[in-house]
């Protein structure tokens, strides 16, 4: 090509490309949006979404098994064991740390810890954050001594 | 504005008021001047609006929806109070009378030239009979202010803005400038409402619609040029937000960078509005006989529309192809334009 | 409208203006940071200065028992974190003698293409951004969400997905799940096209990348640079076909190289760009041959629990990520841990080579350029 195709061919092309990624952008603009209407209207978490977790403390044996899996350490599992009974007296994970990878529900004996559908957990403190699952209990002075409180 | 200076007595007497007549005038030019801000304000609220609106739209995306109902239609409003009760910032290194000074000449350029735009046969401040000349005299004034704010916030990238924006100017004023003779050339005056005038009588007699069409292919130039003058995409290099953070204005916050934010709208508004009425035919309708503001809100609206179009559709050039596309394409086509345009008026 | 290189007089001798890029810059894609030295518009020199992002993942290793170590190569390269699972599992897989399961092997490619075609979606949206143009961002961010849509339902994460194990994967396919992956390879090609008209064939799009940040093949090897990349140079290497893991033997599919048929030269900006809107397409491909083979049986190896390799041993696995080369070596004492563990990240390679390719070029091809290497801060620093 000469120089003086090349230069025509080049505005041309300009205009020609620029209107065919208009037409693009126009059509798009009369379609329906893809926005989520997200605080007003909650996105449906598919069933293996991986969330914050659910803990069903009747079934729990206190094994720690779960603290121990999780990569970062972040399930603190208080248990006061007499006999046969067994008192989950805390089980908090702290949320600033966990990264919700699945690891602390897979090896549980019990299957009694599972990613949940929630999502929405932010917190203006650092406490806050930190989220109790036992139902607090109050413990006898016996009860005390004898509670272990692990975080691993 | 005379209209006006005529008028106003008729209206104050009868409210009751009496003012010395010599007065008048000054009184008349301040309400106009008022009038203009408020409406070069309030349509860049709009403006604002509607461009993020539309990106939404263009980008499967819906743009604003919540602050006044439905549609957003406050969000301009409340960005707007947020700028205003934003903390003033003038960097420490930076050169304060001038940080101060250059959002100001921004705001003016583009108020200015609001002047002798033409909004119907009537509905103009005043009729210049430079006017087209004027507008882009003013118009180059907002150079000024963005080459003063990014001198003068001591930031390399905002003084890499400013630089582009000089090298920018040097290569679009030109074609556009030369843009607006071929209009000239055919209504033989260079007040835009003669200009107007002379496209009366239907669509087929706006000027973008004459034969042999170079006045259509001036008319795009002048589209392209006035993109590149207000700094929109694809030539919004001097604030390009990928390569320069902000360009001129990274060290503005609050009030400042309202001010050139409204510039830029407004600004957005001028063109279109000068383009409309200089080959779009400004208030006549597409039938004969139909003459109204509204036809050429319209026609400036449908212009303002395409530069948001453009805008969200085209990546941006480089500054050596802003020039090379000023020198080398514009300039050439537009001086072919003028030459022919001129030879078919004599020819003719 | 240029030709790039533009030869300047100088007579003239102008001070130069260091400029420091970063770490925070919208186009620095994260906290990378780079020192120009330029001339005006034009770029003398470029440091990049990397660390900003680094979390000690490979000591974090040394630490973890071998399985507890897949959450963090997620956060690697967080754009394709399949792919980093999918790395390390291997070399784990490789010293430990665990084969994973066919079916586990075909849902584990799937889910590296699906996630190669968001982190590419993701490098051509960037791009768009880079180069100015907001919306075809928005619109690859539209078909990734249909992806990552997918992923969820499979894995429950969005981003950071440790779905691939050592010895498998972490789930089977939920209901509806392979519906809605035949959907998206149906509809996805007609978007890539779209793409290609709204952004690659765009003239001003190509005047603005073509020609500029040209990487010789001789430059890209020396440096290591792999990947899209290293293609875009013209050179067909592909981890994926030369040393073939997992089940890509079995399956067809072509590995693009740069061409100069479009007008630049081989290793620009521009075929760098390509060879990604091209590798969504075979990607494509990979996906829907990956459906119709995919066999029943199981997702997990049996008997994986601890893993525990031998004593003395180590291994050194490559695969094919989104990026480049993404290397895990692993060795391990006979505990189970790993003593160490060394990641050979694909976006540290092709970031060494930036100084050597912005030199001379305009200011704002230096963010072009970056772009167009596509690299991940995460797997920098690590
Ligand atoms: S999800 Fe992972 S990080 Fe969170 S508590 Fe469980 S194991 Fe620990
Ligand atoms: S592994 Fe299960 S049973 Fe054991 S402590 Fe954790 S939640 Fe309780």
């Amino acid at each position: 090509m000469t120089a003086v195709t090349t230069y025509f061919s080049d505005v041309f092309k300009g205009l020609w490309t620029a209107m065919v990624g208009m037409s693009i952008t126009l059509r798009y603009l009369f379609s329906k949006p893809v926005t989520e209407m997200y605080p007003d209207v909650k996105p449906k978490t598919p069933t293996r979404y991986r969330g914050i977790h659910v803990f069903e403390e009747e079934k729990c044996i206190g094994c720690y098994v779960c603290a121990k899996a999780c990569p970062v350490d972040c399930i603190e599992i208080g248990v006061v064991r007499k006999g046969k009974e067994i008192k989950i007296t805390k089980f908090d994970i702290d949320y600033q740390k966990c990264m919700f990878c699945d690891l602390c529900c897979e090896p549980c004996p019990a299957h009694c810890i599972h990613m949940g559908p929630e999502f929405e957990k932010a917190s203006f403190t650092r406490r806050g954050t930190i989220l109790q699952f036992a139902t607090p209990k109050t413990l006898t002075e016996e009860e005390k001594k004898i509670e272990k409180i692990a975080k691993k | 504005m005379n209209e006006l200076a005529n008028f106003l007595p008729t209206v104050l007497s009868r409210s009751g008021l009496t003012v010395p007549s010599a007065l008048i005038p000054v009184l008349a030019m301040f309400l106009c001047a008022s009038i203009m801000a408020a409406f070069m304000g309030l349509s860049a609220a709009v403006l604002v609006w509607a461009e993020r609106k539309l990106a939404g739209h263009f980008q499967c995306r819906l743009g604003p929806v919540y602050v006044g109902g439905k549609f957003g239609w406050l969000q301009s409003i409340a960005d707007g109070i947020k700028l205003l009760l934003k903390e003033d910032i003038i960097p420490d290194q930076a050169d304060r009378p001038l940080f101060r000074l250059a959002p100001y000449p921004v705001v003016i350029g583009v108020l200015l030239a609001f002047i002798a735009v033409p909004f119907s046969e009537k509905l103009m401040v005043t009729d210049f009979n430079i006017g087209v000349f004027f507008i882009l005299a003013v118009l180059t004034v907002e150079v000024f202010g963005v080459i003063l704010a990014g001198w003068a916030s001591n930031n390399k990238w905002a003084l890499l803005g400013a630089m582009r924006a000089a090298v920018q100017m040097v290569s679009y004023e030109i074609p556009m400038g030369l843009a607006i003779l071929p209009v000239v050339v055919m209504a033989q005056s260079l007040s835009l409402k003669t200009i107007v005038a002379a496209q009366s009588g239907g669509a087929l007699h706006w000027f973008v619609f004459q034969p042999p069409f170079f006045m259509a292919v001036s008319f795009l130039i002048f589209f392209i040029a006035g993109l590149a003058s207000l700094k929109r995409a694809p030539f919004d290099l001097p604030e390009a937000e990928s390569e320069l953070t902000a360009g001129f204005h990274t060290e503005y916050s609050g009030m400042r960078f309202s001010f050139f934010f409204m510039a830029e709208y407004a600004g957005m508004l001028l063109v279109s509005a000068v383009a409309s009425a200089l080959y779009l035919g400004g208030w006549h309708g597409i039938l004969p006989g139909q003459e109204s503001v509204w036809w050429f809100l319209a026609k400036t609206g449908f212009l303002i529309f395409v530069m948001i179009w453009i805008r969200w559709t085209l990546p941006r050039l480089r500054i050596d192809q802003i020039v090379y596309v000023g020198w080398k394409v514009l300039t050439p086509f537009v001086l072919a334009c003028v030459v022919g345009q001129s030879l078919w008026a004599t020819l003719r | 409208m240029n030709s790039p290189g533009v030869t300047i007089d100088r007579d003239v001798k102008t001070d130069e203006l260091v400029i420091n890029m970063g770490p925070q810059h919208p186009s620095t894609h994260g906290v990378l940071r780079v020192i120009l030295k330029t001339d005006g518009e034009i770029c003398l020199d470029a440091q990049p200065e990397i660390g900003y992002l680094h979390r000690c993942a490979e000591k974090i290793a040394e630490n973890l028992v071998y399985g507890q170590f897949v959450p963090y190569t997620d956060r690697m390269d967080y754009v394709s974190g399949m792919g980093c699972n999918l790395g390390y599992c291997l070399a784990v897989e490789q010293i430990a003698g665990i084969q994973a399961p066919l079916r586990a092997e075909y849902l584990r490619i799937i889910v590296t293409e699906l996630n190669r075609i968001a982190s590419h979606l993701l490098a051509f949206g960037t791009y768009g951004i880079d180069t100015g143009a907001i919306t075809p961002f928005l619109y690859g961010f539209r078909e990734r969400e249909m992806i990552l849509d997918l992923l969820e339902m499979l894995c429950g994460a969005r981003l950071t997905y440790s779905y691939i194990r050592i010895g498998g994967v972490d789930g089977d396919v939920p209901p509806g799940f392979i519906d809605k992956l035949r959907e998206f390879i149906d509809i996805f090609p007609g978007k890539i096209r779209e793409y290609n008209k709204l952004l690659t064939f765009n003239h001003i799009f190509m005047k603005r990348t073509t020609g500029i940040g040209v990487l010789s093949p001789e430059t890209a090897i020396a440096y290591g640079v792999t990947g899209p990349n290293l293609r875009g140079s013209g050179v067909r290497r592909d981890v994926r076909r030369d040393e073939p893991y997992s089940v890509y033997p079995k399956l067809e599919f072509d590995v693009p190289v740069g061409t100069t048929q479009h007008g630049g030269p081989l290793g620009d900006a521009w075929n760098r760009y390509y060879i990604r809107m091209k590798e969504l397409e075979e990607s494509t491909k990979i996906l829907k041959q990956c459906v119709e083979q995919m066999p029943q049986g199981p997702i997990m190896a049996e008997k994986v629990g601890r893993v525990k390799p031998p004593a003395k041993t180590e291994g050194y696995m490559r695969s094919e990520n989104a990026r480049g080369e993404l290397g895990f070596y692993v060795v391990s004492d006979g505990t189970m841990q790993p003593v160490r563990v060394k990641v050979r990240a694909p976006s540290f390679s092709n970031i060494s080579v930036l100084p050597e390719i912005v030199r001379g070029q305009m200011l704002a091809d230096v963010v072009a350029i970056i772009g167009s290497l596509d690299i991940v801060l995460g797997e920098i620093d690590r």
